[in-house]
């Protein structure tokens, strides 16, 4: 219990930040940290996937897609309470997940990487074959009266619902993650990133824990992707879902490293809010800023961390105990 | 550790304070967000970089306008400040930009932003803030069907376009086919999305009883490369058409120009849409072995080569070359049309600015942009001569005017123009 | 993540790698054959087929890039087509300061060369060997950065350059065909064909082949393994360059979106070919190229929004069957 201490009492600090900003922050700043709530759920899905079973996904952008058109279209037709579009939308791509972890099973490594990328592409597409329903380029708006509670009243208030939903639903699924990994599904998952052979030669079954990581991961994607539409007012288009969208996810999960849940934070952080903060660069300007400093940054960041933050906060460890 | 309970009570009645006051703070910038003695602050969002940044000199033109209004004394004394995001055309780029216009930059308005989707992104949350989101450059008819009926949940007023609608545009060409090639067999490339779709539909109306006479429609997806879009062209010729309609974003009808000529060797009687129709996109076509003599298209600004001695465009003329910008006054000098738009626009804000009075509120501005009347005397000098621009309380749609032009030009060289003909027509959608 | 991949075993008994490969070929015979046929039978098919193989061509090089990449360092390049891009852009500027094309053509060649080398040294070494998947999001990081760059410097608009092979056209059977395309499809066989020949007839293509298969007995024997790799990296950016040189004019235009779609082709018909398999990764371009031309112009049925959904579920069950890909051999993993 004692040398749990010190990560409980950070993972309370964390907590009590997390609350108190959005009552301190301006509404802008507030809705920037609650994109870092946002893709910390997708980096922790995909971290589940790469780093704990050591399947490569580029193509987590298309479950996001998926997440996040199911709200939009539930709450557009039928008016769904969002917190129940959110756990349509986990639902829905677990079972995808599942679904497309059944062929990945056949293919390895840097295939399966451009496969889940193939993925990546394909499906912001579907948008556009059933426009009727899924909007086309139109796309489509949530109509539900919470969403609009969002923009009610002063400035001060909209973002706080959706910054609270996103990172309550960070704390739920961090916590299932947590104890999903520390238990035998977890076990399973780490045996496989080490060694498939020597997993089964162990009796872990490769094909029911590779596509349960599959399907885990994709219905975090989903959850992640809901509040990503929700983040864009509602509005769900095939081009807030693109290659780019994915590659994101892949850095983060990068950025993170293996291992570390304090690394997904800081990952989320990294891609959620550089792309933003780069635009106000001086020099380069705004137009730019976004791509050349972020593609700077993260060209920077690999250089520095090839393992992540997870390889960082395990070199310190070293060091302290030292 | 003690806790010191009266030093905790006083750090906590501080910080209550502080919040008090900086909330208040915030309260007084909201009766006129943007508008300061000196100074009015607007802001928009462009595709600057990325798949779309071929409309970022738009922006530039707007901006030259203001700089010029600025140079001669500002509005009111206030010189306007324009504060230009680039969205990627990206609307999930687009909502943190306009958030960030709105709450961060406290604008005004959002004036002449770009993009049917990222306004669509936006329209919710700036009409239930009363925040104006006017001018938009993109031809979708929803920002004027909108205002009174009920879109994605709502009405909304404080949204306004400016140019003439796609589907108007496109049954100008339907009547233009009818009356000059009736037996015509009409084959239409469009873009696979809402932008091609609602000009395809625009002009399955225009025909009528005739649309019978389409013997092909070709759907590309934006991003094609030329040989797709070129299979597509070749699918066209294979079909018997001899009159092709081009509702295309520029990449594709470049490709689709130069294929028919340089490669097919195929002259059909062709019509371009106006978004396409930019000499400088022609002059592209051209270099590539294009032979666009007879290619018709419409507009509703003049331009700048052929109209020079135009008072507007030796204005025009004028306001880009204060600019400084090299590359944008070669732009200009060439025909760059977009800058010729991007100045009407900017002109019709500040017309409806100056109506908003000295004390310029939201709605003011709502209500001058409702009310336009730039005809005449007070004609808009961008806008084509004898065009105008006008709204009232029927009448949400700024610009219904086109007039039809033909191109002369030089196969293999970046040079020719296009020469108006006919009467100045009207586009109701 | 670590290395997946194992070397290609060399303890693989001949008859079973014959037995995997020859269908292949004869599928590839097969489809020469139809293609061939219908040619001659229409006049639209021929020009499908031949602005399709000319393009293919384009999405070979890239791909034979990307494979140099990953045979030699078993890192995905990301920022292969956004490199190729660039240098077509150095091209343009070349040629906007009073070079002819070729001379511009040879002059971004060299450059593209020693940009190659360049970022394999500086960016790639450090990190391929503490993780790969580090040296992925290089790539990454790279494909923005150089798309943000080219933007800074030059902008969105259309630029033109012109075709150095001019708008004419052979005029064989009744059927056109363009001037452009061929010289496309011979720039690139000719380049790809030197870099074979680089490889399978001098010292330096044998190091280099040594130090991406066996880089610990290659160093054993003298072979400077670092230099080949950047060697390699140097060479595929010489090939992405071809690749957007050569793609450029049939696109008529050029903006930073050139090789945007290339590079997906690319990937594709890299992942088609087998990613360790240079004859595979032409191949596959040129696979991809016809097929993309011949679906949109004869099955209408596949509506356009379709179409990538379709191909690529195309490519998905053609992995399932070969899961490394027509050309790639099977992974032996080592336990």
């Amino acid at each position: 219990m004692r040398q749990r201490l010190p990560a409980l009492v950070s993972l309370v600090a964390v907590a009590a930040v997390l609350t108190a900003l959005p009552f301190v922050l301006s509404s802008y700043n507030t809705s920037l940290v609650t994109q870092v709530g946002i893709f910390f759920i997708a980096v922790l899905g995909l971290n589940i996937l790469t780093g704990y079973s050591g399947q490569i996904s580029i193509g987590h952008g298309a479950f996001m897609a998926i997440g996040g058109y199911t709200t939009a279209v539930m709450s557009r037709d039928h008016h769904t309470d969002l917190i129940v579009t959110m756990l349509m939308a986990l639902a829905i791509c677990f079972v995808l997940g599942l679904l497309v972890g059944i062929p990945a099973l056949r293919l390895s490594g840097v295939y399966l990487a451009l496969a889940t990328f193939a993925l990546a592409i394909s499906i912001p597409q579907l948008p556009l074959q059933w426009s009727t329903f899924l909007g086309g380029t139109g796309g489509v708006q949530s109509s539900n009266p919470d969403v609009r509670f969002l923009w009610h009243t002063a400035p001060a208030m909209p973002e706080r619902w959706l910054y609270g939903t996103a990172w309550a639903a960070a704390a739920l699924l961090f916590l299932a993650a947590w104890l999903i990994l520390r238990g035998r599904v977890g076990r399973a998952f780490r045996a496989i990133r080490d060694s498939e052979i020597a997993a089964t030669a162990s009796g872990v079954e490769l094909p029911v824990y590779k596509t349960l990581a599959f399907g885990i991961s994709a219905a975090y994607a989903g959850v992640a992707g809901s509040l990503f539409v929700l983040a864009t007012n509602g509005f769900a288009q095939p081009t807030e879902f693109g290659v780019i969208l994915s590659l994101q996810l892949l850095v983060g999960a990068a950025v993170a490293g293996l291992g570390s849940l304090w690394g997904v934070l800081v990952g989320a952080a990294f891609v959620g809010l550089l792309p933003q903060v780069s635009t106000s660069v001086p020099v380069i300007g705004s137009d730019h800023g976004r791509d050349v400093v972020f593609g700077m940054m993260v060209v920077i960041v690999m250089l520095l961390l090839p393992e992540g933050i997870a390889g960082l906060l395990a070199r310190l460890r070293l060091l302290v105990r030292a | 550790m003690r806790i010191n309970r009266k030093k905790l009570g006083a750090l906590l009645c501080a910080l209550g304070a502080t919040a008090a006051i900086a909330s208040s703070a915030a309260a007084s910038h909201s009766s006129t967000p943007g508008v300061s003695k000196k100074q009015i602050v607007i802001g928009g969002t462009f595709p600057l970089t990325g798949g779309a940044s071929l409309y970022a000199s738009i922006a530039s033109a707007e901006e030259a306008y203001y700089a010029y209004v600025n140079a001669h004394g500002g509005v009111y004394k206030r010189k306007i400040k324009d504060i230009v995001l680039d969205d990627q055309y990206d609307p999930s780029q687009t909502v943190p930009a306009v958030q960030k216009l709105v709450e961060q930059d406290h604008v005004f308005a959002i004036v002449g932003s770009l993009g049917t989707a990222p306004g669509l992104a936006t329209w919710n949350y700036l009409n239930q803030n009363m925040v104006p989101q006017v001018l938009l450059a993109t031809g979708d008819a929803y920002w004027g069907n909108c205002v009174k009926l009920k879109c994605d949940g709502m009405t909304h007023p404080w949204t306004e376009g400016w140019q003439p609608d796609y589907p108007g545009e496109a049954k100008l060409y339907a009547s233009y086919i009818l009356k000059q090639k009736p037996n015509a067999k009409i084959g239409v490339l469009y873009q696979n999305d809402a932008y091609g779709k609602n000009y395809f539909n625009g002009l399955k109306t225009g025909l009528g009883t005739h649309q019978n006479q389409i013997v092909d429609a070709e759907a590309y997806n934006f991003g094609d490369s030329a040989q797709v879009v070129g299979a597509h062209i070749g699918a066209l010729e294979a079909h018997g058409a001899d009159t092709v309609v081009l509702f295309s974003t520029p990449t594709a009808s470049i490709q689709s120009l130069a294929t028919m000529s340089a490669v097919l060797h195929w002259s059909p009687l062709t019509l371009l849409n106006n978004v396409s129709a930019n000499p400088l996109f022609m002059f592209f076509a051209e270099q590539n072995g294009a032979s666009l003599n007879g290619v018709v298209s419409t507009t509703y600004v003049p331009s700048q080569t052929t109209q020079a001695n135009l008072a507007g465009m030796k204005l025009a003329k004028k306001i880009i070359d204060a600019t400084g910008n090299t590359s944008l006054e070669n732009d200009f000098n060439e025909g760059d049309s977009n800058l010729v738009y991007g100045l009407a626009v900017g002109w019709t804000f500040v017309d409806a600015l100056k109506a908003a009075g000295p004390n310029p509120t939201r709605a003011g501005l709502m209500h001058a942009l409702r009310n336009l009347n730039e005809s005449g005397k007070t004609a808009n000098p961008f806008v084509y001569p004898g065009m105008s621009v006008s709204t009232s309380s029927k009448r949400f749609f700024p610009m219904e005017q086109l007039i039809f032009e033909k191109w002369a030009g030089q196969t293999g060289s970046a040079t020719g123009n296009w020469k108006t003909f006919g009467k100045v027509l009207n586009s109701g959608h | 993540m670590e290395t997946i991949t194992s070397p290609i075993s060399g303890l693989r008994a001949r008859g079973v790698a014959l037995g995997s490969v020859v269908p292949i070929y004869l599928l590839l015979v097969a489809c020469g054959v139809t293609l061939l046929v219908g040619c001659l039978q229409s006049g639209l098919f021929a020009r499908l087929t031949v602005s399709g193989l000319a393009v293919g061509a384009a999405y070979g090089s890239l791909a034979l890039a990307l494979v140099l990449i990953y045979r030699a360092t078993h890192v995905i390049n990301f920022a292969q087509g956004e490199l190729a891009m660039a240098t077509t852009y150095v091209a343009y500027q070349l040629i906007q300061w009073g070079l002819s094309y070729w001379e511009a053509f040879f002059a971004t060649l060299a450059i593209a060369f020693m940009i190659g080398t360049l970022l394999q040294v500086a960016l790639i070494r450090p990190v391929q060997h503490r993780s790969q998947v580090a040296a992925v999001i290089v790539t990454v990081g790279l494909f923005i950065l150089i798309d943000g760059i080219v933007n800074w410097i030059w902008g969105g608009n259309f630029k033109f350059m012109q075709s150095p092979f001019g708008t004419g056209a052979y005029t064989i059977g009744g059927v056109d065909i363009e001037h452009l395309y061929v010289g496309m499809f011979g720039v690139v066989l000719a380049s790809v064909v030197l870099v074979w020949a680089l490889f399978r007839f001098t010292k330096l293509g044998l190091g280099m082949r040594a130090a991406a298969l066996r880089p610990a007995a290659a160093s054993l024997v003298g072979v400077r393994v670092d230099a080949m790799l950047a060697l390699g990296w140097g060479l595929a950016a010489v090939l992405g360059a071809v690749a957007g040189l050569m793609y450029e004019p049939s696109q008529f235009t050029l903006d930073p979106t050139l090789m945007q779609t290339a590079l997906v082709y690319a990937f594709a018909a890299a992942v088609l070919g087998g990613l360790d398999s240079p004859v595979g990764a032409v191949v596959g371009g040129l696979a991809i190229g016809v097929f993309l031309n011949l679906l949109v112009g004869y099955v209408p049925a596949i509506s356009s929004e379709l179409q990538l959904p379709f191909a690529f579920a195309l490519l998905l069950a053609i992995l399932l069957v070969k899961p490394s890909g027509l050309f790639g051999q099977r992974e032996v993993r080592r336990v």
